[in-house]
């Protein structure tokens, strides 16, 4: 191909851009001005691009029903305590696997915990559901999913503490040591301040990914906890779909995630790209 | 956090660094906790990981040879039948289609997903040079891959309804199609799942790859910029040949995720309408938890996790040898 030619395709991946940009954006759209709708007018014959009345109230009324108000707070609880576990343990793992690779079990045993965020949770899912209900807390409740989610967020978590670890220079720490710090002390006041942020994107990575989940928490929970997501496939009159009180909802519940996600967009694709999996 | 290095703390003119930090070897009474901080520091999580998963893989490996059903499962009243589960699933017309389907949805999704992630990601980066809209342009084009899957599900279902969906009345309204297309029907309703799918997930490798270009050495362009190459021979030439690796592993997490997807599925279609969309993941779901079947799921299960291990195996090994490479493992 031509230079001459490659200024074309430029102008013709432009294009193809605005294009993309149009096919991400017009469901976004959609859900924006269905939560502002009429339930009559979501159901029209020919539906209106434009809403025709607007009725910010719907964003209200998705919390007539007080549980739904609940919902968003156990996801929270979820979310917040799966993060701090995996964080807890990812950061044990991590650091040991930076900083004694051949004691601490070596390549094997890291990518062992990687593997566990790989294989499909289905092939799980029904023993696992036994399995927790046999214990004292039960299927139906915050401490059975933020276990759960330990599947694929601490692997998550100890791979991105791991390369967190290694790139905090070994010598500060030696350095602590030899000015008579205790290990604890070394680890909390040299170490730790230097792996923070990235500790930070990854809290954040995990909390999305528990907030966002859906395929446990539809097995496991459901009267005692309910889930974000779990309860927006359930805004229904009877048999007609509220799909304005469905889309009100989801965009209320969209907004922690967003707002992290743009906030400290630059850490999350660090996280993405070197944790190089999702859940 | 300020540590004068070397500066300052007279105090520990005496202090050496600990035996376990260095793990060298002094007296045996340190030589053991040199040896042991290690393993204990990696002892709690990785015992945590496996107290979850390794009944559950016990408990599906048994239950594969097994006819057990729901109702046996209760009664403790199931036998062991060896292979027959497996035979069930590998004869099953229902498991050959779905593994169609999921070769569909590697080609038209999965694989769809990382070329058109190649194309914008590179255009964003190479063609898009005002800093700030590619910025702005980057986070609405990642705003999909942070909606739950219900909510995916729920909103594509909801704008493909044939009848007075909003993406059968826009495509009419620009004179694309001239009868409402039939989005959930037998034979389409695959095809609706993948869109919904690459509208979720193309920001995935989008992100991988848009980050592995932002890390090529900038030296390089610079010297091909003094030997007065162009920009397409940049691409071809250097571009490309350096992200190849970052691709490869843009598609393999896709790839793998192919095998575990399930939510969209199970909100959009169910899987039907008469299983024309279920892919192999989904049957296992469906079989064990909707229909019971929990002998045959766990068959379907085990070969599903056969697959991915073949797969992961194959992935990790190739992910070893390109973190090496890049001095990060």
């Amino acid at each position: 191909m031509s230079e001459k030619n490659y200024a074309l395709v430029k102008v013709l991946l432009l294009i193809f851009l605005g294009i993309w940009m149009l096919f991400t954006l017009f469901p976004l759209y959609w859900q924006l001005i269905t939560a502002f709708k009429s339930a009559g007018e979501t159901n029209l014959t020919v539906p209106t691009f434009w809403p025709d009345e607007w009725h910010p109230e719907n964003f209200i009324a998705v919390f007539a029903d007080k549980s739904n108000f609940g919902a968003l707070i156990d996801s929270f609880v979820i979310a917040t305590g799966n993060t701090l576990a995996s964080l807890f343990l990812g950061t044990l793992a991590g650091y040991a696997f930076a900083r004694f690779p051949r004691q601490a079990g070596g390549e094997n045993l890291s990518f062992w915990i990687l593997s566990n965020r790989m294989f499909p949770p289905v092939a799980i899912l029904i023993p696992m559901f036994f399995l927790f209900d046999a214990m004292p807390w039960g299927t139906d409740s915050h401490i059975s999913l933020i276990i759960l989610y330990l599947v694929f967020n601490m692997p998550l978590a100890t791979w991105l503490m791991m390369v967190f670890f290694r790139d905090a220079p070994r010598e500060l720490e030696e350095a602590a040591y030899l000015d008579g710090f205790t290990p604890l002390q070394a680890f909390r006041r040299v170490t730790l301040p230097l792996v923070l942020p990235g500790m930070v994107s990854v809290g954040i990575l995990c909390w999305i990914f528990a907030w966002n989940e859906y395929l446990f928490a539809n097995l496991f929970v459901g009267s005692a906890v309910r889930t974000f997501t779990i309860v927006i496939p359930t805004f229904t009159n009877g048999s007609q779909t509220l799909w304005n009180l469905q889309m009100a909802f989801s965009l209320i519940a969209m907004i922690p995630p967003v707002t992290l996600f743009i906030l400290l967009r630059r850490y999350m694709v660090r996280g993405l790209s070197l944790g190089v999996v999702k859940g | 956090m300020a540590v004068t290095v070397g500066g300052g703390a007279s105090a520990g003119a005496g202090a050496t660094l600990p035996d376990w930090f260095t793990s060298k070897k002094k007296n045996p009474s340190n030589l053991i906790v040199a040896r042991w901080v290690p393993i204990a520091l990696v002892g709690l999580p990785v015992l945590t990981l496996l107290a979850i998963v390794i009944y559950p893989t016990i408990w599906m490996f048994y239950h594969a040879f097994q006819d057990t059903n729901m109702m046996r499962l209760f009664q403790h009243n199931w036998s062991f039948v060896g292979f027959e589960n497996f035979k069930t699933v590998l004869s099953s017309a229902r498991f050959g289609d779905s593994v169609w389907h999921l070769v569909l949805y590697l080609t038209f999704g999965t694989g769809l997903e990382v070329v058109l992630a190649v194309i914008l990601a590179l255009t964003l980066y190479e063609v898009v040079k005002n800093s700030l809209l590619r910025v702005i342009l980057l986070v609405l084009i990642v705003l999909p891959m942070m909606l739950p899957p219900s909510i995916v599900g729920v909103l594509w279902k909801f704008m493909l309804t044939p009848s007075n969906g909003a993406v059968n009345h826009a495509l009419l309204n620009m004179g694309l199609i001239s009868t409402p297309v039939e989005w959930f029907n037998a034979g389409v309703s695959l095809w609706s799942i993948i869109i919904a799918d690459v509208w979720n997930w193309t920001a995935l490798p989008l992100l991988i790859i848009y980050s592995g270009r932002v890390s090529l050495p900038p030296a390089v362009y610079e010297a091909a910029r003094v030997d007065g190459a162009g920009g397409w021979m940049v691409m071809r030439r250097i571009t490309l040949p350096m992200l190849k690796e970052v691709i490869a592993i843009a598609f393999i997490v896709r790839f793998m995720d192919a095998f575990k997807f399930v939510d969209l599925v199970y909100v959009m279609t169910s899987g039907g309408p008469a299983q024309t969309s279920e892919l192999p993941a989904y049957i296992a779901f469906q079989r064990g938890i909707r229909e019971f079947a929990i002998g045959e799921a766990a068959a379907y299960a085990i070969v599903i996790f056969a697959c991915s291990a073949v797969i992961i195996t194959l992935f990790l090994k190739y992910l070893k040898k390109v973190l090496k490479a890049q001095a990060i493992a």
